[in-house]
């Protein structure tokens, strides 16, 4: 989309650093600040229109827009792949923008910026993972009105997510809730986990990295800072489970320790969602 | 550093702008330039500029005619413009009453303080299919209208409501600044300008159907109203100059206003008096200001009873829910393979449970 802003801006002016003006990117800072924090409270912020649409990662842009700085290593992905049509879209905008360099090695990044994964490698407090996020409000599927979904974050008033929980295993014999698992941070505040899938959750759980979660639509940010306590909205009797399909295991690295995709009905074509993970144990 | 991935994803990326510009710009009919755009679809630049929340007539043909006449996706160019300027300044408010009138209808009253202008306008104008819509040029020039306003021979509709005591009294005595909606996002409950910023800002068809929605769909929480004033007609950009102190017309744009009269029936309300709602866009936008001035006080009037006020603010935004709708697009691998985990899941529970075994 970069030729679409040259075309618009002219040469005469040129894009600014990271794209957004300066005013702006110190607002979403600021917000980033308050939402750390307040680690899982959903602060809102005066989201901008970027070069991507909403809903197509225009909030995490924001955030790694914003604290992106010329030293930086920046990774994206997209389902875990380097190479999604997206990932590589987000990547050139923001490798465009600000000149800084690119990589698809975890260990060499100092910002990964995430759509629906959290790489398989482990990361350090180098590292800041940017997750963008379609929909940031948990209790949205047990209440629509905004007023009242206010007051139940603020009074920590979880019940009807509970009860939800409860009925759902009641029904159906199992939680049914694929990703996005509900979260409560540092013991406060339930959060969307983005959709990552329940296989990334415990990732989350008092990891040394951090964590700050972009919804560019709904014009929020929220975060969990280092070493902070991310527990999934479990009952003490029913175990919280993870994405299993046994006997698979990658194609390609053989890998059965990692999340793992397939076509629907191929048992032989699961492979790493992580690729660049997958790529690297290949090559061992 | 190593970027070590196979590439594909851009070649797919960069291949697909090939063709985007490839179609658009060697079609072998004559490249069409943004004059002919501003002159020529005058209503659709005029439409893009209010969703964008910006006025500039030459970029909003540039975005259109890059977008391919696309209005949601010439309205992302020109936001996403935006959002690489730096706010400079903030304009002087300006007094409706200001506005040099280019049309000017009032519904309620066959005599209204002051003209009915029908201006330029295709109401009355049967809808037959020219077979060259610019074959009628006559080389006359239509009578101009007359230049009105500032305080001159037109009286709005509210203030004979008013000098009759038909009118509520909403105004208020204390001047708050308006909620900015582009670096404030709003949620109910809200300011009255917040709503106004959103609705001026929402994208036209959208604000249609709310209203529709409302009148003939499930919602129902407004009645209709009748209109008090249409004008559209052109208004000074007015800033404090940085050195001397005084306010300088620097530009003009045109919009649209719309008050609409309310006549109040609920058990609670004033029966001996109307109230009034408000609408205003930019550009000349009659249907997107008709609808924004109906809401407005249906959302008064519902006062927070129901979630219509939400449905205003967050759900009638062009570029949220054209990008939403369409982030469906995005490959969903990862959810979709935790959707199939759960189906297995839930499955296997029922077996369990039914005492089939696993299989």
């Amino acid at each position: 989309m970069s030729t679409t802003l040259d075309g618009l801006v002219g040469s005469e002016q040129g894009v600014p650093f990271a794209l957004l003006d300066e005013e702006s990117k110190r607002e979403i800072r600021r917000a980033l600040l308050h939402a750390v924090a307040v680690p899982g409270h959903q602060v809102p912020f005066g989201s901008r229109e970027m070069p991507v649409a909403r809903g197509w990662g225009s909030g995490g842009l924001q955030v790694t827009l914003a604290i992106v700085g010329r030293d930086d290593t920046v990774k994206v992905i997209d389902q875990g792949d380097d190479e999604g049509v997206n990932a590589v879209n987000l990547r050139r905008l923001v490798v465009s923008s600000t000149g800084v360099e690119e990589t698809s090695e975890v260990h060499e990044a100092t910002i990964i910026q995430s759509r629906h994964r959290i790489p398989e490698d482990e990361m350090g407090e180098n590292h800041v993972l940017v997750l963008q996020v379609p929909v940031p409000e948990p209790l949205r599927g047990v209440e629509r009105d905004t007023r009242e979904l206010s007051r139940m974050h603020a009074e920590a008033d979880y019940s009807r997510m509970w009860v939800s929980l409860y009925e759902d295993i009641v029904r159906n014999g199992v939680i049914t809730q694929s990703t996005g698992y509900p979260c409560l941070v540092n013991g406060r505040y339930v959060v969307a986990t983005t959709p990552i899938p329940r296989w990334d959750i415990p990732r989350l759980h008092d990891a040394s990295f951090l964590t700050l979660f972009g919804a560019g639509r709904e014009k929020r940010v929220y975060a969990i800072p280092p070493h902070t306590t991310v527990e999934p909205l479990i009952f003490d009797d029913i175990p919280f489970e993870v994405e299993t399909a046994e006997g698979a295991s990658c194609r390609l690295c053989g890998s059965a320790e990692s999340f793992l995709v397939s076509a629907p009905g191929d048992d032989d074509s699961w492979s790493c969602s992580d690729t660049a993970w997958c790529r690297r144990r290949r090559q061992k | 550093m190593g970027y070590a991935a196979a590439r594909g994803g851009l070649t797919a990326i960069k291949n697909a702008e090939r063709l985007v510009r490839h179609l658009r710009d060697h079609d072998p009919s004559d490249p069409v330039g943004t004059a002919q755009v501003t002159g020529r679809l005058r209503l659709l630049v005029d439409k893009v500029m209010g969703e964008a929340g910006m006025w500039d007539p030459d970029l909003a043909a540039r975005a259109l005619l890059q977008a391919e006449g696309d209005h949601i996706e010439a309205t992302h160019l020109l936001r996403a413009y935006r959002s690489t300027l730096p706010r400079v300044a903030v304009a002087l408010p300006v007094h409706a009453d200001d506005m040099r009138l280019l049309r000017r209808i009032v519904p309620a009253f066959r005599e209204p303080g002051g003209p009915q202008v029908l201006g330029r306008s295709t109401d009355y104008s049967a809808r037959m299919l020219l077979a060259d819509a610019h074959a009628a040029r006559d080389g006359t020039a239509p009578l101009l209208t007359s230049v009105m306003g500032k305080n001159g021979t037109t009286t709005r509709l509210t203030a004979t409501l008013r000098r009759l005591d038909l009118l509520v009294d909403r105004r208020r005595t204390d001047d708050p600044e308006p909620v900015d909606v582009t670096s404030a996002p709003p949620r109910p409950p809200a300011p009255r300008s917040a709503r106004l910023s959103a609705m001026a800002r929402a994208e036209t068809g959208s604000l249609i159907n709310q209203w529709y929605r409302n009148i003939l769909g499930p919602d129902g929480y407004l009645h209709e109203v009748t209109l008090g004033e249409v004008r559209h007609g052109e208004l000074p950009v007015t800033l404090r100059h940085p050195h001397t102190g005084n306010p300088v017309t620097i530009g003009h744009y045109r919009a649209t206003e719309v008050e609409a009269v309310e006549d109040l029936d609920g058990a609670g309300e004033d029966r001996e008096r109307f109230d009034v709602g408000f609408g205003m866009c930019l550009g000349h936008n009659e249907r997107k200001a008709i609808a924004m001035a109906n809401l407005d006080i249906a959302c008064h009037r519902d006062g927070g009873a129901t979630t219509l006020e939400q449905s205003i603010l967050m759900t009638t935004d062009g570029l949220d829910s054209a990008g939403f709708l369409e982030h469906l697009k995005l490959p969903h691998y990862v959810t979709f393979r935790s959707m199939i985990d759960r189906k297995f899941a839930v499955r296997e529970a029922r077996l369990r449970a039914t005492g089939s075994g696993t299989q």
